[in-house]
């Protein structure tokens, strides 16, 4: 039997369902592999019966929280997709700012009725059992998810920075060429694509598990970065882990 | 030596280009740096560079390759070496040179790595003498800034030409082939290129404060040192820069990559290094080189005294890659050893020159990285983590280990992983694994039924010696999973009872539900031919439990033994070396009646990819039996 698979989002920007449609070939492969029962970038209809649950966006309201119980209890596997999804992503820049503010920039004047909350990843409130990281996520890094999942394998995501790939891709490093990376507290496994690019790491994917952040921002000033632009770095994508700390 | 004018050079390069049958790379500018890549034309040359991001090892040694291939319906399969093309690298430095001929030392030792050594030995060195330096740069002070060998020709810029050194016959007939208006070289030539060579040998950007020759001793003297090296990797970002950018540095990682189909994939390897962070972890959750500084003086002990020990070279070119890629700017070599010299002069640390040591390379089979084929004909499970497997290779051929060795055991498309060989070798058709589910192969594994296909390699590594054991009283301590390995010498010994002295098992698990081999072993107090104690840590209450409750040490004190007649063999979890050696010290056992069997993390197997090593010593090769007298001085053994 065909493992059943479903998507879900929450807060982001849909950009990685669109990755998966945008699979194109590869899909078809993999849909040989799998079932998909619901899929709404795709597909109108719906089901509550599936194995592999894919989540997008990061939960950024309490009755949010609901419905993510109410996935983890239909899948047995579930894969939190995208920055959003794994680390909070853009979304926990708002973390930052005062709350009411936040509201009242979004709302406007009716924010009191809205309820919204520290943005926080998926695993922050049910237990996820597989990440694709970045934003948006790459196609290859979610069929390697996928394949390993398929095998009843934990997906190997690399715990050590983006300055490994960087190294093996050849790369001339972005403080040589006088930006500011935060690559070396950034986990691997997007081939360093944005340095490849010829830009810089942004930190799309969240920091590894033991980050020497002081380092960093030593590096960031040694480079000419004042320090409230070094700590300003860390708040794109590292917000949620960041306060975690 | 030869001279060419720059013109007729442009035309020899042009020509190579041509040639379909080589692949031809060189120097070339990239943003404001320079690297190594394929040339398409002369043009494109930059010989005037100071250092390329990556050095020319990457040729002989890529980032990423293919090892094997695999098809679940017929097996793995060695990646095909025939096409590779013969590479002509042009612009090689003397420092890079120099690094490759210690990578290949590195690749032959022991046994061959095919794949490096193909792609080296039908390539072609076209080197260049330093005409700007990297700010980095301390090759001269390493002896590498110039070289009189290693290559097949050296070029020398002399303004409108370059002078040719040719270093090899492959040299020669390149030159020969492929260009046109080769001159020999006059008086004055020899004596410019003469002079060039004692300049850059004069030049340092960087200097050590005292003689490089006392590296491998001075950093003997500072082992123990630990607030030297906390301090000074204090901001190691744990990048890994150093090592990836290093040209004599060759640890890799193996990984699975199946298609899409899940029936066909490859295995491939990448590079990996000894200054990330779980490089010596294993799948319990141990991390052999848990910190920051103890990494951080792994990668300096290895350039600057294992491989000196071994080889007898600091296997550091100079060619300061590392210190300018790190971005705190702490792993510059000439800095630390600078420090160091400093610190031992306060402290008043003598050190004199290491003699070279008297180095035996042997040199052994090509590695084949294959595994075979072989199915599954038994899985009885043991308890609820642990299960044994009883295997037979589908060639029909023995596995033919000694007790002790290890095997590589394959899973299509999750991995590989090391398992000692449980059976004893006098069990001849079929041999027997015992696997606990730990991560992602061992859980696969137990996912698998009789008549299931698995990969093998090996046996490997050094086992038990079996010989020099004869006549000998024998003291078998096993914690946990260490009976697994113990076992197959265990059984052999019984199987060639009068051959041994005394026979004693001391057997411990946490619990009761954790015992292995339980009918077997537990029978083996109907024997009188074999003293038997066991112990769990502690017995649940719902459990029963006969015999001894306490850790494994609590039954060394309940045998009585001669120590100078008793061979103690110990094999358990990490933590448990410690105390029981200390408890057979206590009972006056000799350091060399003591034998251990270790565990790191591993990945080749055969002593390449650098996981397993434990300070100089490789466990998978040197080990993973060792005898406590060659491995009680070494720290980060036990
Ligand atoms: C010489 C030797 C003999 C061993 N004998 C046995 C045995 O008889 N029975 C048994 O159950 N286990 C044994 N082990 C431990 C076993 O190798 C690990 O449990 C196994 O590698 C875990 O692999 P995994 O893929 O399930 O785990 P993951 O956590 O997914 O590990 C991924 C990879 O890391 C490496 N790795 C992780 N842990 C270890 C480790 N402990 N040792 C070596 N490599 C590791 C392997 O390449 C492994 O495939 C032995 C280890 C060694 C070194
Ligand atoms: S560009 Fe960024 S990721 Fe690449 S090596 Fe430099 S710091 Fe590391
Ligand atoms: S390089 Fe950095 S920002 Fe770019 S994808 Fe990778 S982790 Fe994200
Ligand atoms: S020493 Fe420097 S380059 Fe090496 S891992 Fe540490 S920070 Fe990175
Ligand atoms: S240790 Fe540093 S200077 Fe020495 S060879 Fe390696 S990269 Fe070059
Ligand atoms: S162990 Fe040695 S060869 Fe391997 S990465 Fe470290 S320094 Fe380099
Ligand atoms: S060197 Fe690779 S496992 Fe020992």
């Amino acid at each position: 039997m065909k493992p059943k698979v479903a998507f879900f989002d929450f807060a982001g920007c849909e950009g990685d369902q669109l990755q998966i449609a945008n699979l194109e070939e590869e899909i078809l492969d993999l849909l040989g592999q799998v079932e998909v029962v619901s899929f709404r970038e795709v597909m109108k209809e719906h089901s509550d019966d599936y194995d592999i649950a894919f989540i997008e966006g990061s939960c950024t309201r309490l009755q949010d929280e609901e419905r993510l119980k109410e996935i983890r209890k239909n899948a047995s596997l579930v894969v939190a997709i995208g920055s959003c999804a794994t680390i909070g992503g853009i979304n926990s820049l708002k973390n930052y700012q005062n709350m009411d503010d936040v509201k009242k920039t979004v709302y406007g004047e009716k924010a009191s009725l809205f309820d919204t909350y520290p943005a926080r990843p998926i695993d922050a409130v049910i237990p996820v059992d597989a990440y694709v990281h970045g934003c948006p996520m790459t196609k290859d890094e979610f069929l390697h998810v996928v394949k390993s999942l398929l095998l009843g394998k934990k997906p190997e995501i690399p715990n050590y920075p983006v300055c490994v790939e960087c190294k093996k891709n050849e790369n001339v490093c972005a403080f040589e060429r006088g930006e500011f990376c935060v690559g070396p507290i950034t986990r691997a496994g997007c081939n360093s694509c944005c340095v490849n690019e010829g830009t810089k790491c942004w930190g799309c994917r969240g920091m590894v598990d033991n980050p020497n952040e002081n380092s960093q921002k030593e590096v960031l000033v040694k480079y000419g970065l004042s320090v409230d632009d070094a700590i300003g770095k860390f708040k794109l994508y590292f917000g949620w882990q960041g306060k975690k700390k | 030596m030869h001279v060419l004018s720059k013109e007729d050079f442009s035309e020899f390069i042009n020509s190579l280009i041509a040639e379909t049958s080589l692949n031809v790379v060189g120097v070339k500018s990239k943003g404001e740096k320079f690297a190594f890549g394929p040339l398409e034309s002369a043009n494109q040359l930059r010989l005037d560079y100071d250092v390329t991001i990556l050095p020319p090892k990457k040729y002989f040694f890529p980032q990423r390759e293919t090892l094997v291939t695999y098809d679940v319906s017929s097996g793995y399969q060695s990646k095909s070496l025939a096409d590779v093309k013969p590479t002509i690298i042009v612009g090689a430095h003397p420092y890079d040179i120099m690094a490759m001929l210690h990578m290949d030392e590195i690749f032959r030792e022991t046994k061959s790595d095919p794949n490096y050594l193909t792609r080296r030995n039908s390539s072609v060195i076209i080197g260049v003498n330093i005409q700007n330096m990297s700010e980095s740069c301390f090759a001269s002070s390493m002896g590498c800034a110039t070289i009189d060998y290693g290559y097949d020709l050296m070029l020398t810029d002399l303004g409108d030409k370059y002078a040719i050194d040719v270093g090899s016959h492959k040299g020669a007939d390149l030159l020969n082939k492929y260009s046109k208006n080769v001159k020999k070289a006059l008086a004055r030539d020899i004596q410019s290129v003469g002079k060039k060579k004692q300049k850059i040998m004069n030049k340092t950007q960087q200097e050590f404060g005292f003689s490089s020759e006392l590296i491998p001793e001075m950093l003997g003297k500072f082992y123990e040192k630990t607030s030297f090296w906390e301090d000074h990797s204090e901001e190691c970002l744990s990048c890994g820069s150093c090592v990836l950018v290093c040209p004599t540095c060759y640890c890799f990682d193996v990984m699975d990559n199946p298609d899409l189909s899940l029936k066909t994939g490859e295995r491939g390897r990448t590079w990996d290094g000894c200054l990330l962070e779980d490089f010596a972890k294993i799948s319990s959750g141990e991390n052999f080189r848990n910190t920051k500084s103890a990494r951080y003086r792994h990668r300096y002990f290895k350039k600057g005294k294992y491989l000196f020990d071994r080889f007898g070279f600091v296997s550091c070119v100079g060619c300061g890659r590392c210190s300018s890629n790190c971005l705190p700017d702490i792993a510059n070599p000439v800095n630390l050893f600078n420090d160091m010299y400093d610190e031992s002069l306060k402290i008043g640390i003598q050190i004199d020159p290491a003699t070279i040591p008297d180095i035996k390379i042997k040199t052994g089979d090509t590695i084949d990285y294959a595994p075979k084929i072989a199915t599954i004909v038994k899985k009885v499970p043991m308890t609820a983590n642990e299960t044994m497997f009883e295997l037979k290779l589908d060639d029909g051929s023995e596995l033919g280990h000694q007790p002790g060795q290890f095997v590589q055991v394959s899973v299509f498309g999750v991995g590989e992983a090391p398992f000692g060989v449980s059976s004893s070798p006098t069990k001849k058709d079929t041999f027997e694994l015992c696997i606990r589910k730990l991560g992602n192969v061992t859980s696969k594994i137990h996912t698998l039924n009789e008549e299931d296909k698995v990969g093998i390699r090996g046996p490997f590594g050094n086992g038990f010696n079996a010989e020099l054991l004869k006549g000998k009283d024998l003291l078998f301590v096993a914690g946990g999973l260490g009976i697994v390995p113990l076992r197959s010498l265990f059984n052999y010994v019984l199987d060639n009872r009068n051959d041994y002295g005394r026979v004693i098992l001391l057997y411990g698990c946490k619990e009761p539900r954790e015992l292995l081999f339980g009918d077997e072993i537990l029978s083996l107090a109907d024997r009188d031919d074999v003293e038997f104690k066991s112990t769990v840590d502690r017995c649940p209450e719902n459990e029963v439990w006969n015999s001894n409750v306490g850790v494994i040490t609590t039954l060394i004190p309940q045998v009585d033994f001669d120590p100078q007649k008793t061979y103690a063999i110990v094999c358990g979890p990490p933590i448990m070396y410690k105390f029981v050696i200390r408890d057979l010290k206590s009972h006056n056992v000799p350091d060399d009646h003591i034998i251990v069997s270790l565990e790191r993390r591993m990945k080749c197997g055969v002593g390449k990819c650098g996981h397993c090593q434990i300070n100089q010593l490789y466990v998978c090769k040197d080990g993973p039996v060792f005898n406590y007298s060659k491995i009680k001085g070494i720290p980060e053994a036990l």
